[in-house]
Formats: C-alpha cells, sequence, structure tokens
C-alpha cells in the first residue's frame, strides 16, 4: 500500500502509473478530473474493477465491469503478433478467466459475469527474465520487455516463474511469446473496456485539482 | 490444428467417436468435405453418406454431427457458431435438422484443431467425452448424470480446469424428451431435439480445451475486414442499423422499437462499480459497438435496465444480444437470481399463464421477472421451446379446454394451479419440470407440436374438445406454418411470401434472418430499406409491412438468397442473426451495406479467391442436399412422394386471418391462395424442383455434384 499512498499526490507520472501496472485502483482517491479521463467512476475504482498498466503510448486502463467476453482482444492480438488465431498464445488473456478462473470467477462460478483481460505487467524485476536460463527476456529502449526467439528455447521457465502465468509458449513454434505493448486489443476492444489514455491526459488531468 | 498442417482456415481433421466400441478415430476434412464448407454443410453429407434416413434417430444407428466451418475462429467477427446435425425426433417426416449454438465453445473447438465430431454408437453408461487438443477421451459422467446443466457445466469445469468449456444436456435430454437441448457458457443453447439424440446414447457432455490456433492465409486483411465491418456495416442485434433513441451523429432513429436500444440515458445499473451508460455510438467507432444493442430494453422495456449487470454473447462478436441478469425478485422465491438469454426463451414467458401475470415490484415487471424465472428453468432442465410452439400450445391447449380434457383428473388436481394462477415464478419451474422428467400427460408438451396433436387429436377438429385443427386455427397465438409441427420464423407475418417460403423449406423452424433484419429494423422504408433492397435485387422486390404485392421474379431472387445464404451461415460458420451485411448504419454509404464481404472474408483466410457467385453455388449445394434428404425421409417414413403436398403445405391461418381484409389489401399481412401456388412454382422453377412433387430433378442434383442423391431419389421412385 505504501506505493498507493504516495500516489495520492497530485504528481501523477508514467514512473508512478509503472509501479501499479496490472494492480488493481482500490484504494486510491483519484481526482474526478482523472476518473473522467479514465472513463471509470470512483465506486468502479473502490470495488477493485479497474485496473491499468502503463504503456508507452498512454495508460492501458481495464475495466472489468465492461468486458463483455467477446474475446475480440486475444484474435486482434494473435492476428496481429502470430499471424493466426488463438486463445492459448494471445498475449492479453480473456479466455482463461471467462469460464472457471483460479479467482472463483466466470460463468461457471457463482460470479458468473466477472470476467476481464488481463497481460504482462512489465515487471521492473521481471521474474520471466529471471527464470530464462537462455537470457532470452530482454528490454528494449522502449522499456518493454520481449522474447527473443532466437534464443528462446520454449523450456516454458518463464510461464512458470511469472506471478500471473503471461508469458506463454506456442505448441506449434514451440517458443514463448508475451505482451509487446502493440495496442491491438485496444483497438479492437467493442465495450471500451480496454482503452489507452495518452500520456498528455493523463498529466494534463493530473494537473486539474 | 490448422497452424501444423499448413491448411488455412479449417483445422484440417474431423474427430470421429463411437460410444458402442469406444473407438475414437480421426479423418481429413477437405478430401471428402470441402465442397461442404464446414457446419451444416459438413454435417448433412455425414448423415446422408452415413445413417440411412429411416433409422430411429435415438437408436444406436443414429449419429449426431458437431461442425464449425472454415471461418468459425479465424478472426472474422460473428464467427463463434457450432452447427449440429441430425436426425429429427419430432416433425414430421424425422428427416434432418441442426441445433445451432453459440457460446464460446465453437472456438474452443476449432482451436483443439477439429472441424467436426461423428458421435457414434450408444454407450452402456453416462459419458461425457473430453478434448483436450490432441487427447480426446470418454470419460465417466455418473455423477452429473440426472444434474441441471448449470450444475452440471459448473462441475465439469471445476473438475477439467479453467481453461475447458463446457456443453451439457439436461434432464429434458436425459429422459429423452423431444423438446430437449444442451446448454453452454451461460443461456446459449442449441435445440432441436439434440439432448434426446446425446441423451439416448448416454453422452451428457462435451467438455473442450483447445491450446491450438486457426491459420489465416493473410492476417492483417483479416484484421482490416474487421475493423471495416464493425466501423462501417454493423449495427446492434440483427444488424438494425438505426439508433432506437435519437443520437447526435445519426441521422435517423427507429421507426419502430429495434434492437439498437443503447443510449446515453440507458445504463447498466447492476454494474458492481456503479451504472455504465451506454453512451452514444456512432459509426466509424470500434470501441463503442457492444453498447449499440441492449436486448433487455427491446424485450422488456427501459426497466429491464434495473437488473442489467452487462450484455454478453458469443466469441468474436462485437453486438452482445444477450443481457446479464440479477433479478433481486426472484430470491424472493428461492429461484436463481442470475439469468442471461435472448429472445424467444425469455422474451414469452407469459405464455405459461393464461390467466394473466402480476407485477412484482415495478409497474410492468412481470413479463421480464417471468421471463428471467423461465428462461433459468428451461435451460436448468435442458429444454427447448421449438421457438415458442411449446408454451403456444400449452396456453392454446389450456385456454381451449383440450388440457383438461386430456389430463386425468387425479393429475389434474395435483397440479398446483394456484402457482399459475398468482403469477408465481416457480410454475414456469414446475412445467419445464413436469416435461423434463416426464411427469404425467401434461409432459407430452415435450413431443413436440406434430407428434403432440397426435396424440391429443389437435390435428383434426372431430378429435378434440375444442373442435378445431390446431394446425389452421384461426388464432393469434398459432404459429405453426404449416403441418410439420414447427413455428415460422419470420414468415408471412412480416417477410411476406419470401419468408413463408423459406420458413417452409426446413424440418424445423427456418432460423434465417436476412429479411427480418431489414423489414423490422427500423429505418425508414423508402429513404432506406427499400432503396437499398432493390439496388441489390432489383424493383419490387421488397413490401412494405402490412402493405403486401402479389409475388414477382425479383422476390423469388430476395427468397433464394435468404435460403441459401442461412445454409452458407450455418457452414462457415457465421451467425445469420448479424449476416449478410445488407444495411449499413453509414449515411456515407448512404446505408449500402456490402453482400460480398462473406466472399471477402473467406478469401483473406483460406488463401482462395471466393466469389460471392462461389459462395452461393457452394451453399446452394446444402440447399439441395437437404431438399433430397426431406424427399427421402418422407418417402421412406411416411410413404409420400410429394413434398409439395405433404411438406409444403401452409396453414389456413395465413390466408383465413383478418376476415375484414382482402389479401393485399394495406393493414393485413394474410397471404391470398392463389398467389402462394404461384409463388411454389416460381421458387420450384429457380431452385431447380419438379413443380408438381418440389422433388429436385437429377439435372439440378448433378450440377452440384450430387449425383448420388439423384440415383437414390430414382431408386425410389421420386424422380
Amino acid at each position: 500500500m505504501a506505493d498507493k499512498t504516495r500516489f495520492l499526490d497530485k504528481d501523477y507520472t508514467r514512473r508512478q502509473f509503472l509501479k501499479l501496472s496490472g494492480k488493481s485502483l482500490a484504494g486510491l482517491a483519484l481526482s474526478s478530473s482523472m476518473l473522467s479521463v479514465m472513463g471509470v467512476t470512483a465506486q468502479a475504482v473502490a470495488e477493485g474493477k479497474v485496473t491499468t498498466w502503463a504503456f508507452p503510448q498512454g495508460l492501458l486502463v481495464v475495466n472489468a465491469d465492461k468486458c463483455v467476453g467477446c474475446q475480440r482482444c486475444e484474435i486482434n492480438c494473435t492476428l496481429t503478433n502470430d499471424g493466426c488465431c488463438s486463445s492459448y498464445i494471445s498475449r492479453v488473456k480473456v479466455t482463461r478467466n471467462l469460464y472457471s478462473s483460479r479467482n472463483g470467477n466466470g460463468l461457471y462460478t457463482e460470479n458468473n459475469w466477472v470476467y476481464f483481460p488481463d497481460t504482462c505487467r512489465q515487471c521492473a524485476d521481471p521474474a520471466c527474465g529471471n527464470a530464462c536460463p537462455m537470457g532470452a527476456i530482454y528490454a528494449g529502449e522502449d522499456g518493454i520487455r520481449r522474447v527473443d526467439a532466437e534464443k528462446c528455447v520454449g523450456c516454458g521457465a518463464c510461464t512458470q516463474a511469472c506471478p500471473w502465468h503471461m508469458p506463454t509458449v506456442n505448441p506449434a513454434t514451440k517458443k514463448s511469446s508475451k505482451c509487446v505493448m502493440c495496442g491491438a486489443c485496444v483497438e479492437g476492444c467493442p465495450s471500451g473496456a480496454l482503452s489507452i489514455v495518452l500520456w498528455d491526459d493523463v498529466t494534463a488531468a493530473a494537473q486539474q485539482v | 490444428m490448422s497452424v501444423l498442417n499448413g491448411i488455412n482456415g479449417w483445422a484440417g481433421t474431423v474427430l470421429r467417436v463411437n460410444l458402442t466400441t469406444g473407438s475414437i478415430t480421426r479423418e481429413d476434412t477437405l478430401p471428402k468435405y470441402k465442397d461442404y464448407i464446414g457446419g451444416m454443410g459438413l454435417g448433412y453429407k455425414v448423415i446422408f453418406d452415413e445413417v440411412p434416413l429411416d433409422t430411429d434417430p435415438l437408436s444406436e444407428a443414429s449419429k449426431v454431427v458437431f461442425a464449425v466451418g472454415p471461418l468459425t475462429a479465424s478472426g472474422v467477427p460473428c464467427s463463434g457458431r457450432m452447427n449440429v446435425s441430425f436426425l429429427s425426433c419430432w416433425s414430421k417426416g424425422y428427416s434432418i435438422i441442426d441445433a445451432h449454438m453459440g457460446g464460446h465453445i465453437a472456438h474452443a473447438f476449432k482451436y483443439a484443431g477439429y472441424d467436426a465430431m461423428i458421435v457414434e454408437g450408444q454407450s452402456a453408461a453416462p459419458v461425457y467425452i473430453k478434448i483436450e487438443d490432441e487427447k480426446v477421451s470418454i470419460e465417466d459422467a455418473s455423477h452429473v448424470w440426472g444434474k441441471g446443466t448449470f450444475e452440471a457445466n459448473a462441475t465439469l469445469a471445476k473438475e477439467n480446469g479453467d481453461e475447458f468449456d463446457v456443453v451439457s444436456i439436461g434432464q429434458a435430454g436425459e429422459n429423452l424428451v423431444p423438446m430437449s437441448c444442451m446448454v453452454t457458457s451461460f443461456g446459449n443453447s442449441g435445440g432441436g431435439g439434440v439432448g434426446a439424440l446425446l441423451g439416448s446414447k448416454k453422452v451428457k457432455a462435451l467438455v473442450v480445451r483447445g491450446t491450438g490456433a486457426v491459420k489465416v492465409a493473410r492476417p492483417t486483411e483479416v484484421r482490416l475486414l474487421s475493423n471495416y465491418m464493425i466501423k462501417e456495416l454493423v449495427g446492434g442485434n440483427n444488424n438494425h442499423p438505426v439508433p432506437t433513441y435519437p443520437q447526435s451523429w445519426a441521422e435517423y432513429s427507429a421507426t419502430s422499437a429495434n434492437r439498437w436500444a443503447g443510449a446515453p440515458h440507458i445504463h447498466w445499473e447492476k454494474a458492481p462499480g456503479g451504472p455504465i451508460s451506454a453512451g452514444e455510438q456512432p459509426v466509424g467507432q470500434i470501441n463503442v459497438a457492444a453498447m449499440r444493442c441492449n436486448k433487455g430494453v427491446f424485450d422488456f422495456g427501459e426497466i429491464s435496465t434495473k437488473y442489467t449487470v452487462k450484455v454478453g454473447g458469443c466469441s468474436s462478436c462485437p453486438v452482445r444480444c444477450y443481457t446479464e441478469y440479477d433479478m433481486d425478485p426472484l430470491a424472493d422465491y428461492d429461484l436463481p437470481t442470475h439469468v442471461s438469454n435472448t429472445c424467444m426463451p425469455i422474451i414469452k414467458m407469459a405464455e405459461w399463464y393464461p390467466e394473466g401475470t402480476k407485477d412484482f415490484v415495478d409497474e410492468g415487471d412481470a413479463k421480464m421477472i417471468l421471463g428471467g424465472a423461465g428462461a433459468r428453468a428451461a435451460d436448468e432442465y435442458g429444454v427447448w421451446c421449438n421457438y415458442g410452439n411449446l408454451y403456444e400450445d400449452f396456453n392454446m391447449a389450456y385456454t381451449t379446454g383440450v388440457l383438461q380434457d386430456v389430463i386425468p383428473e387425479d393429475e389434474w388436481n395435483e397440479i398446483p394451479w394456484d402457482l399459475m394462477k398468482d403469477g408465481d415464478p416457480r410454475w414456469v419451474y414446475e412445467c419445464y419440470r413436469r416435461i423434463a422428467m416426464k411427469e404425467g400427460v401434461f409432459s407430452d408438451l415435450g413431443l413436440g407440436t406434430y407428434r403432440l396433436y397426435e396424440k391429443w387429436g389437435m390435428d383434426d377438429a372431430s378429435k378434440n374438445v375444442a373442435g378445431v385443427n390446431f394446425y389452421d386455427f384461426v388464432h393469434g397465438k398459432n404459429f405453426n406454418i404449416g403441418h410439420n409441427g414447427y413455428p415460422r420464423h419470420h414468415g408471412p407475418e412480416n417477410c411476406w411470401q419470401a419468408g413463408t417460403l423459406y420458413s417452409m423449406m426446413y424440418n424445423r423452424d427456418c432460423m434465417v434472418h436476412h429479411m427480418i433484419n431489414v423489414t423490422s429494423n427500423g429505418a425508414p422504408f423508402e429513404a432506406v430499406n427499400k432503396r437499398v433492397m432493390e439496388h441489390f435485387f432489383g424493383e419490387g422486390c421488397f413490401d412494405k409491412q402490412k402493405a403486401y404485392t402479389p409475388i414477382n421474379e425479383n422476390k423469388i431472387k430476395v427468397a433464394k438468397w435468404a435460403f441459401n445464404g442461412k445454409q452458407w451461415h450455418d457452414s462457415a460458420t457465421l451467425c445469420n442473426w448479424m449476416y449478410p451485411m445488407t444495411i449499413s448504419p453509414s449515411k456515407q454509404r448512404e446505408y449500402i451495406g456490402d453482400l460480398d464481404l462473406d466472399a471477402k472474408y473467406m478469401s483473406a483466410v483460406v488463401g482462395e479467391d471466393y466469389t460471392r457467385e462461389d459462395i452461393e453455388f457452394m451453399s446452394e449445394r446444402i440447399s439441395q442436399l437437404l431438399r433430397a434428404m426431406t424427399a427421402i425421409s418422407f418417402k421412406l417414413n411416411l410413404d409420400s412422394s410429394n413434398l409439395r403436398q405433404d411438406h409444403d403445405k401452409v396453414s389456413d391461418w395465413v390466408f383465413d386471418k383478418e376476415p375484414d381484409f382482402k389479401p393485399f389489401e394495406e393493414g393485413t399481412v394474410k397471404l391470398d391462395r392463389e398467389d402462394w401456388e404461384k409463388s411454389l412454382d416460381m421458387f420450384y422453377e429457380a431452385m431447380g424442383w419438379d413443380k408438381e412433387t418440389g422433388i429436385p430433378t437429377r439435372e439440378t442434383l448433378e450440377k452440384f455434384g450430387l449425383a448420388d442423391a439423384a440415383d437414390k431419389l430414382e431408386e425410389l421412385g421420386l424422380i
């Protein structure tokens, strides 16, 4: 919570959002202008329905309440990055939360209507990269961690090491892959459950009280 | 999976599961089935080749074919459908029919690496079929046998793991009730009596996980075409192209209530994080497409928003036609409050309450709350409603006195009629429970209209207490399009001769939405609908509601386009509620849709050039096979040699309703008998069928490579 408490000051920066990537914003008191630019309500934040990721293009906002389970995020991810259509190897994951997820949510649980997309946190100290015996997971100048397909041997150590099991070894190519923050999932989301707020807009909202 | 075998679009493998022997084998898809596309076409080819059409549908020799197509899970929007083909156990002639299922299981199945699964034989004990990529097994299902579909799905999902999807039958299927279905996701179902066929094989469920991928020839093109479709061609559910409520960007709003009910004042009130507004949804914006359809508002009015959590639907579809409700008032009756459904199973539940309903909390909420109870109950027990005929039959039998006449006094006195009279939601559970458990004469309703009318004498005015033939009964609630046991699925009531023609062509309700998506879409008649339809099909092809005109060549073109097009959609597979993209919501496009889009998708996914004409030819092959199989079944099972007389006979009420009007007068939707006979002549000619018998000629069948079907017809003396 220390990160979140400090976040209450008005210095909204990409660095601060990086610390929160993939974490629910519950517990944060966001200003009305910040709520507005993110397209969410204080209640949705308080209920833990809103999660953000710091992407180079802007702040990725996931509003679980708006996710309609269509899986178009996975479809657009794999058409863009893999030249095929798949759920399992998608870098954004919604199908594994759709049926009966390990969190007790999904269509076949008591919380039938709770399902949402999830993706790589781009951790500062990445368990996936640390676990890779081939040193195949590297951070580029943009800070995005990618898998070097030349080095990857498809051992799955990254999948096991990641607390959220985000990197996925493609059964066909035997290579791991993970989110490269391309934004295809956001572009194709038909409900706005996934959206990107440009950093300039985040900064502008932060400067308003 | 296709990424391994190099095939684009198709997965490349057909799975065969024999429950008698336990053998599980695989065959290549394309050599035998490419001409039949997939889905419905593939299923019909399997049944034609492997199951004699006089086979008892519930016997060991009967087969059930689950199938998807080359576009399923290819990234193409609205490609989340699975088609299931089998012999009907309830409609006249006991011929070929389909169940059509949405949800998410079609994607899971395709990702697992299969285009189809042929289920044959019979198991001695309850089983479920488990598919995890190349690992396929027959598993013990004794612990879920006897359970409702929600519990069965939850149990099997939990046991198998969090990436498994499930579809199961309920008690209705287990007890071989003809009016039975299978249920997946949360209220997505496939009907047609498939529950009874699976029940006869002792198959409780299919459990699927697929970690593979569908190989796509031109993935960027598929993504760009999808974006183009969602931005410029898609409207609300049933592709209604104008918003119900005026929006600032829109030239038109709906002239009558339609299925694009999302608007700034329409909220998902029960979203856990507080109400979510549907906002405005301008053309050109992908990220608001899912907010357009608010089916709850269309079905029940704005009161529905009070209980709406979010909207749902099928894999890959940006238009969410299911509303996901949490209906608190049901908790007062110890009933589940979570409900997700769309269309018939939820909107017509008041038919189970022929003496009226009572509101629960708010004025006008009875239809919705009872609808929620009924949808949940039908899915729980796995009962199929035959597109509403189930409860229309109940309603008509009750109100005419037939029901009380046929049910023995002891049983009648034991039925809790007070629940019905009180408008209690537990009544509809009671109805479905009795049907699913085959309890008493009441449960005959589950036989389906054809067998029910025969058993209760409702097909003969001299054999029932009401003194009418219920097929022909001029009654506001009579949906029977003919005497075959199934209703119209948008026929004469709003799609004139065209809708009546294709409503007659199947062995269950037709499930064709080509026309209703235009006739009831809320767009202005002259400025949009008539102009665009005539752009595609020529002058005079399209009638105004309640102002029908005599049949003409261009109307026949429309009927044939719709009939063949439905076969394409259930084979590709694409959702026929959304496709084809006939009318666009875009003013810049002058509201003209894109009927070539399906061929563009097929070309981009498969990597071979397909034109609209290619697609229509392949689809017509399936139409011809359907017709030939229907003729064979009618001969073998009813000794009928004439489909025109014995299959395509339209009910009298279609011509005799609204006696104050003559046909073609403004204000009525009744048809004219002489014009109908002319319509059949013209349609048969357009299809290459004999005008006297309505059976395809050899020349027609050979044109589509169906010489084997012609041989069979000739062997039976039908051609």
